[in-house]
């Protein structure tokens, strides 16, 4: 009897609301976008991780790598687009170059896109966590605070306990809330610009560098792979951007505010990079010795030596907004891996356990402590063996985000094949430009991970003459092929194409498990 | 009766519907609605990157999976569906799918949890119990054992009490849900005897005077209710003495705090709450339906 009226009462998914993504639905505007597309890049954060690093690379062309960088990070965005509205369902690299080009190569753009944000997420807590002792010995007038981040007994445990509680909160749920983030891209905007103003209006800039228009043009970096290096780098600090463009549903015209968000989000980060950078260039010069950007010990966190001697008290306000946006971006940036992991549990990439989600938080479970997990691994790893860890993570990391950039772009191209010719439109937005962006992409990858082998490569770190770039970047894609290959042993499914199916002519959703 | 049952698929959510089911079994039209609530997606924690899509498919399959399990839980003879929603509080969510489905009370399954000594119903019961405008009816592990070894029936109501006029309301209301399900009632009062008396003369006449308030009240409704007043140094103390039965289910009125219509827990009823091994039900006192 109860099976009988069990059957009048089947699950009302179809009125679960689900779909209709709750209350976000078109709420987003032009100014909103911004605000969430800057807060994804999270400026004050990457510029001080990435800056420095850059600078070693590219010396006074800075602000013209800074500029090129955002071209390929721009053609493969608009490949994400066409897959992003194609399958809306989808989502993530994983799912669209197994579409595209079978598992095996789906599954390796999964695994770049979980190694790049592991590797991301190690990198944000560190930051995080020297900023918040230099934040400490700012409030307290304790300068010996801030050098406790070098002592490793002290900086390793606190930047797990950061990881730990990132993971805890993002495992719960909680959301940012849309006050939150005003305030917070606000004031990471405000003190970057506050920065840039104080650095050229110096009484005593350390070596004062005229900023000329040659720093402007690209063609001045002095060889193809200072140029490749410098791409790879100043693509991780657009990393973030095309979330703008993905955002459909959520805004409150999905024919206008994408375009227009990303592109007011593109204007602003360009200027308040190129402010900064040339505020950078101006005030420090790109000396090797003392507070020049050239110097190596400057390099792995820029604000973290210039923000002193330039802002003088008001470098706690720095100090509190590159704490603040890399802690929430390490919060934010969470989710994705775990979500990622989870996906390719849930399609037999990976032993379903990842698959699980919490019944009360609607959050992955397993997933999301494999992440935390695999991030802080990372970053104990890294802080051992190198002696400029966060250097050389954000430069494989750069490595990384090429990788799966550049995979998924090509994935766009080879996935609408048979439709590339068929409209002015298509030329450009399906074909050439991811195919010139993914092309830019893997050569920039190849090129870099082919010097990175040298041993004085990146921060100069190295384990038996090969470089730690090369060895953090390639060593954990090979770790994929091998973690792949077991899992195609041990779960054949996914790789018979049982669970996604390559190609276009299907269900959207095709869960058939 | 119909009940919206708060489902999570665990152990929690599967309590729910056992005490859920006990509760609206034998009734009239005795169906459960059981809600799947998800936190709604707020764009500005944009998750990058990868995107929201593709874990919203997969979770609602996973919700459409856990709605097939949550309904083969429910027992024969009840009326059972799922609906599943995205809400952007979890409590005023289900509030608003309780009235919406025209629901007589709202289930939840749940944890004692102590913090400093204090019985602390968690977040979720936490507001329900001081806003919702629909009867809340909570679970823990014992109570259900209490359940279970009645074979899974309610045998009889306990309705909680003080001696003051709310009290009228309250017993009024059990009396008509112990009617609808054709089991006893019993009216019960708990004195701490340092709050009301100094002397022991005094105790006693107040413990007269509230009894005698107590029969009235009954004999007035017409109804026929077994009365115990307990006496104790301290509420926790009193409520440790009072005797239960398998299948017992304690009722409570809303404090006189609570707005018209809503529930509001008194901090007397958060201690009894604590103390109790049975299912709970708190009742907001001036509703006047069944």
């Amino acid at each position: 009897m109860s099976q009988e009226l069990r059957q009048d009462n089947p699950p009302e998914s179809n009125d679960s609301g689900l779909h209709e993504k709750g209350l976000s639905k078109g709420t987003v505007g032009v100014m909103g976008l911004v605000v969430i597309g800057i807060s994804c890049i999270a400026p004050a954060y990457t510029l001080t991780a990435g800056l420095g690093a850059t600078v070693a690379e590219v010396g006074t062309s800075l602000p013209a790598i800074l500029i090129a960088g955002f071209i390929p990070m721009l053609l493969v965005a608009l490949g994400y687009r066409e897959l992003n509205n194609a399958m809306p369902d989808s989502g993530t690299s994983f799912t669209w170059a197994t579409r595209a080009f079978g598992p095996m190569i789906g599954w390796m753009g999964g695994w770049g896109l979980i190694a790049a944000t592991v590797i991301v997420l190690s990198n944000l807590a560190a930051v995080a966590v020297d900023f918040f002792y230099i934040l400490i010995a700012q409030l307290t007038g304790q300068d010996w605070i801030a050098d406790l981040t070098k002592n490793l007994w002290i900086n390793i445990p606190t930047t797990l306990v950061f990881i730990a509680i990132a993971a805890y909160i993002s495992y719960r749920g909680m959301n940012a809330t849309k006050v939150f983030q005003y305030v917070l891209v606000g004031f990471q905007v405000g003190v970057l610009l506050l920065f840039a103003i104080m650095a050229f209006t110096s009484d005593a800039p350390f070596d004062r560098t005229p900023i000329t228009f040659e720093m402007f043009n690209p063609a001045g970096v002095e060889s193809f792979t200072a140029f490749a290096a410098g791409i790879s780098l100043s693509i991780f600090v657009f990393w973030g951007w095309d979330v703008t463009l993905t955002m459909n549903e959520e805004t409150t015209d999905p024919n206008k505010v994408p375009g227009r968000g990303a592109t007011w989000t593109v204007l602003i980060i360009i200027a308040l990079y190129l402010a900064v950078a040339t505020g950078v260039l101006y005030w420090a010069g790109v000396g090797t010795t003392g507070l020049g950007a050239g110097n190596p010990d400057n390099q792995e966190s820029i604000f973290a030596v210039l923000s002193g001697p330039v802002m003088g008290p008001l470098a706690i306000l720095m100090s509190l907004a590159i704490m603040s946006s890399s802690a929430a971006s390490l919060q934010s940036t969470m989710v994705s891996p775990a979500r990622t992991l989870l996906a390719m549990g849930y399609y037999k990439a990976l032993p379903s356990s990842f698959a699980k989600i919490s019944p009360r938080f609607m959050s992955p479970s397993v997933a999301t402590v494999a992440s935390a997990v695999a991030a802080a691994a990372f970053y104990v790893i890294t802080r051992l063996i190198s002696e400029n860890a966060l250097w050389d993570t954000i430069t494989a990391l750069g490595l990384m985000i090429c990788f799966y950039y550049g995979l998924t772009a090509l994935a766009c191209v080879w996935y609408f094949r048979d439709e590339l010719f068929a409209s002015a439109r298509n030329i450009i937005f399906k074909f050439l430009a991811p195919l010139v962006g993914g092309i830019i992409l893997l050569v920039m990858f190849f090129a870099t991970a082919i010097e990175s082998m040298k041993p004085s490569y990146g921060s100069g770190s190295n384990i038996g003459g090969v470089g730690m770039v090369f060895i953090l970047g390639v060593g954990v894609l090979l770790l994929g092929v091998i973690v792949m290959l077991y899992t195609r042993v041990k779960h054949p499914a996914f790789f018979k194409g049982e669970t996604i199916k390559t190609g276009k002519n299907q269900a959207q959703k095709n869960l058939s498990i | 009766m119909k009940l919206l049952v708060g489902y999570t698929a665990d152990e929690r959510g599967a309590e729910a519907i056992e005490l859920a089911s006990a509760v609206v079994a034998g009734t009239k039209n005795a169906s459960l609605q059981i809600a799947i609530v998800l936190p709604a997606a707020t764009p500005f924690s944009a998750i990058y990157p990868g995107g929201d899509h593709g874990y919203e498919s997969i979770l609602s399959a996973q919700v459409d999976a856990w709605a097939a399990q949550a309904l083969a839980l429910v027992p024969a003879g009840i009326n059972a569906s799922v609906v599943a929603r995205s809400v952007s509080s979890i409590a005023e969510g289900l509030i608003e799918l309780g009235q919406e489905f025209e629901a007589h009370g709202i289930v939840l399954g749940g944890r004692k949890r102590h913090v400093g000594g204090f019985f602390m119903p968690g977040n979720i019961t936490n507001a329900l119990l001081h806003s919702s405008p629909l009867a809340v009816f909570m679970s823990s592990p014992t109570s259900l054992d209490s359940l279970r070894n009645a074979g899974g029936k309610i045998t009889r109501l306990t309705c909680f009490v003080g001696d003051r006029p709310g009290a009228r309301a309250v017993i009024d209301l059990s009396a008509r849900i112990a009617e609808a399900r054709q089991v006893k009632l019993r009216v019960a009062t708990l004195v701490a005897h340092k709050d009301v008396a100094v002397t022991a003369e005094d105790l006693d006449a107040h413990v007269k005077n509230t009894r005698e308030h107590l029969v009235q009240v009954i004999e007035e409704l017409g109804i026929e209710a077994q009365i115990d007043i307990v006496i104790g140094g301290t509420i926790d103390a009193a409520s440790s003495q009072l005797s239960w039965q398998p299948g017992d289910l304690a009722l409570l009125g809303s404090s006189r705090l609570a707005a018209n219509r809503r529930l509001f827990i008194g901090p007397k009823a958060q201690r009894i709450l604590g103390n109790l091994n049975v299912p709970i039900g708190v009742i907001p006192t001036l509703e006047t339906t069944r």
